[in-house]
C-alpha cells in the first residue's frame, strides 16, 4: 500500500474509532446497568482495561517491529515501531490516569503496588527511555538503533518484572481488593467491555497508520530536497 | 572456543589492569558507599524504626547508585582520542568485548556490593546471620544482573547527548525485579531467616542476570556499530 493509501485508511479507521469512542461513552452512561456494589464509578471500568489492552498491544508491537528493523534494516519497521511505541504511550497514559482514579474509590487509594498497573508504569518509563535516547543521538540512524535495543530489552525482561511484583504483592497483601473482571460479569457489561476494547484498538491502528504515514511522508520530503539540491 | 575465551580475557585484563593502576572508578565508588552508609545513619532515626527492617533496602538502593556512578563510565576511558573505535576495529567478536566489559565491571561492582554490606553491618550495627554465604551470593547474582543491563545501557547512554543523565531512565524500570529479589533475600538472610526461604529468589536473580548478559551479549552489537 502506498503511502497516500496508508494515509487515507488511517483517517478513515481513525474517524470510525472517534465515532465509536462517543458511541461507547454514551452506551456506558445511559445504556449499561450500574454495578451493585461500586455504583456509577465503575463505569470507568469501559476505558481502563480498553486502554491497558491498546497499550499493551502497541508496546508489543513496538518490540516485535524493533527486533525485525535490527535484523532486516528496514525503514519501515522503524516508523511502525516509533509510531507503535507513540501510540503505546498515548493509551498507557490513559490507563494510568483512570487507574488511580478508580482506585481512590474501589480501592480507597489513588495507587497500589497492583501488578499490571505497576507494570503499565514500568512500561510507560521504558518507552520514555525509549523516545529520550531516540532523541538525543547526532546521527539518527544510531538513535533508531538505540531506541530498538531499549524497546527489545525492556520486552525480554518483562516477564521477570512481571513475576517480581506478583511475589512482592504477596508479601504485602493490600486490605480490599476488589478484582474487577469476575467471570460472572452480566451481559450487557460484557459486550460492552468487548465493544469498547474493539472500538480502542481501531483507534489505536488509526492512529497508528496515520502516524507511519506521516513518517513516510517526512521521509519522501527527504529525499525530495535531497534531490534538489543534487 | 579458547581464542574466544582468550579475547574476553584480554578486554577484562586491559580494563581491570587500568583501573589498577589509576584507581579512579574503584576510589569514587568505595568512597560513595561509605559516605552514603553515614547519610543514611543520620537519615533514619532508630527510635522509630529498627535497622534490620531498612537495612536491606537501603543497601540495594546504595549499590544501585553507586553502580550507576561507576558502570555509567565504562566507556569514558575509550572516549578519549577514539579508542573505541580501535576496540571494535580489533578482531575479537562485539559479544566478546561486550562480555569482556562486563565482567571487568562486575568485578568493580562485587568488590563495592562487599564494601557497601561490611559499611552498613558496622555503621548500623547488624548481623550477618546463619547463612553468610547465601548472602554473598545474592549480592553476586544481583551485581551481575546489574553490570549487564549497566554496561549494555552505559554503551547506549556515551553515545547520546545527555550521556550519563539518561541511564537511571533506562535502567531503573528494569531493575525492578533485581531490587525486589535481591532485597527480599537479603532482608530474610540478614533476618537469621534459612536459606531454603530465599532459594526462589535467588534463583530468579540468576535467571535475571543469565538473560540480562545474553541481551547483552546479543545487542551490544547494534549499539557500537558505525
Amino acid at each position: 500500500m502506498s503511502i497516500t493509501g496508508i494515509r487515507r485508511a488511517g483517517t478513515v479507521l481513525a474517524a470510525l474509532g472517534l465515532l465509536g469512542l462517543g458511541y461507547v461513552y454514551w452506551l456506558s452512561f445511559f445504556w449499561v446497568s450500574t454495578e451493585a456494589s461500586q455504583g456509577i464509578v465503575q463505569r470507568i471500568f469501559y476505558v481502563h482495561p480498553p486502554a491497558a489492552w491498546t497499550s499493551f498491544l502497541a508496546f508489543g508491537i513496538a518490540a516485535l517491529t524493533s527486533a525485525m528493523y535490527l535484523w532486516l534494516r528496514d525503514e519501515r519497521l522503524d516508523w511502525a515501531a516509533q509510531s507503535a511505541a507513540e501510540g503505546g504511550m498515548v493509551f498507557g497514559t490513559i490507563m494510568l490516569t483512570t487507574g488511580p482514579l478508580w482506585g481512590k474509590i474501589a480501592w480507597g487509594t489513588y495507587w497500589t503496588w497492583e501488578p499490571r498497573l505497576t507494570l503499565t508504569l514500568l512500561l510507560w518509563f521504558i518507552f520514555l527511555g525509549y523516545f529520550m535516547v531516540r532523541r538525543s543521538t547526532e546521527n539518527p540512524d544510531q538513535g533508531k538503533r538505540f531506541s530498538a535495543v531499549v524497546a527489545i530489552v525492556g520486552s525480554l525482561l518483562i516477564p521477570f518484572i512481571h513475576l517480581s511484583v506478583v511475589w512482592f504483592r504477596s508479601l504485602h497483601p493490600e486490605p480490599v481488593v476488589i478484582t474487577p473482571e469476575g467471570p460472572s460479569l452480566p451481559g450487557d457489561m460484557l459486550t460492552l467491555l468487548l465493544t469498547s476494547v474493539g472500538v480502542f484498538t481501531l483507534l489505536f491502528a488509526g492512529f497508528f497508520m496515520l502516524r507511519y504515514a506521516l513518517e513516510g511522508l517526512r521521509h519522501e520530503l527527504q529525499q525530495r530536497a535531497r534531490r534538489a539540491i543534487a | 572456543m579458547s581464542l574466544y575465551l582468550r579475547q574476553v580475557g584480554v578486554v577484562v585484563w586491559k580494563d581491570l589492569l587500568l583501573e589498577l593502576r589509576t584507581r579512579e572508578r574503584i576510589a569514587a565508588m568505595a568512597a560513595f558507599a561509605v559516605l552514603s552508609g553515614v547519610l543514611f545513619s543520620f537519615a533514619t532515626d532508630r527510635s522509630v524504626v529498627r535497622a534490620q527492617d531498612i537495612a536491606a533496602g537501603l543497601i540495594w538502593m546504595t549499590i544501585v547508585f553507586d553502580g550507576l556512578l561507576g558502570i555509567g563510565r565504562t566507556f569514558h576511558i575509550e572516549a578519549e582520542d577514539a579508542a573505541m573505535q580501535g576496540v571494535l576495529m580489533s578482531p575479537a567478536p562485539k559479544d566478546a568485548i561486550f562480555l569482556g566489559k562486563a565482567i571487568s565491571n562486575f568485578a568493580l561492582l562485587y568488590a563495592v556490593a562487599l564494601l557497601v554490606l561490611g559499611v552498613f553491618m558496622l555503621f548500623f550495627g547488624l548481623e550477618i546471620g546463619s547463612s553468610p554465604g547465601a548472602v554473598l551470593l545474592a549480592l553476586g547474582l544481583g551485581s551481575l544482573g546489574f553490570v549487564a543491563l549497566g554496561t549494555l545501557f552505559a554503551a547506549v547512554s556515551s553515545g547520546t547527548r545527555m550521556g550519563e543523565t539518561v541511564l537511571p531512565i533506562l535502567v531503573f524500570p528494569l531493575l525492578v525485579p533485581m531490587v525486589i529479589y535481591g532485597a527480599g533475600a537479603t532482608g530474610r538472610l540478614l533476618a537469621g531467616r534459612p536459606v531454603a526461604e530465599v532459594a526462589g529468589n535467588l534463583k530468579m536473580l540468576a535467571a535475571f542476570a543469565l538473560v540480562a548478559l545474553a541481551a547483552g551479549a546479543g545487542l551490544f552489537r547494534f549499539v557500537v556499530e558505525d
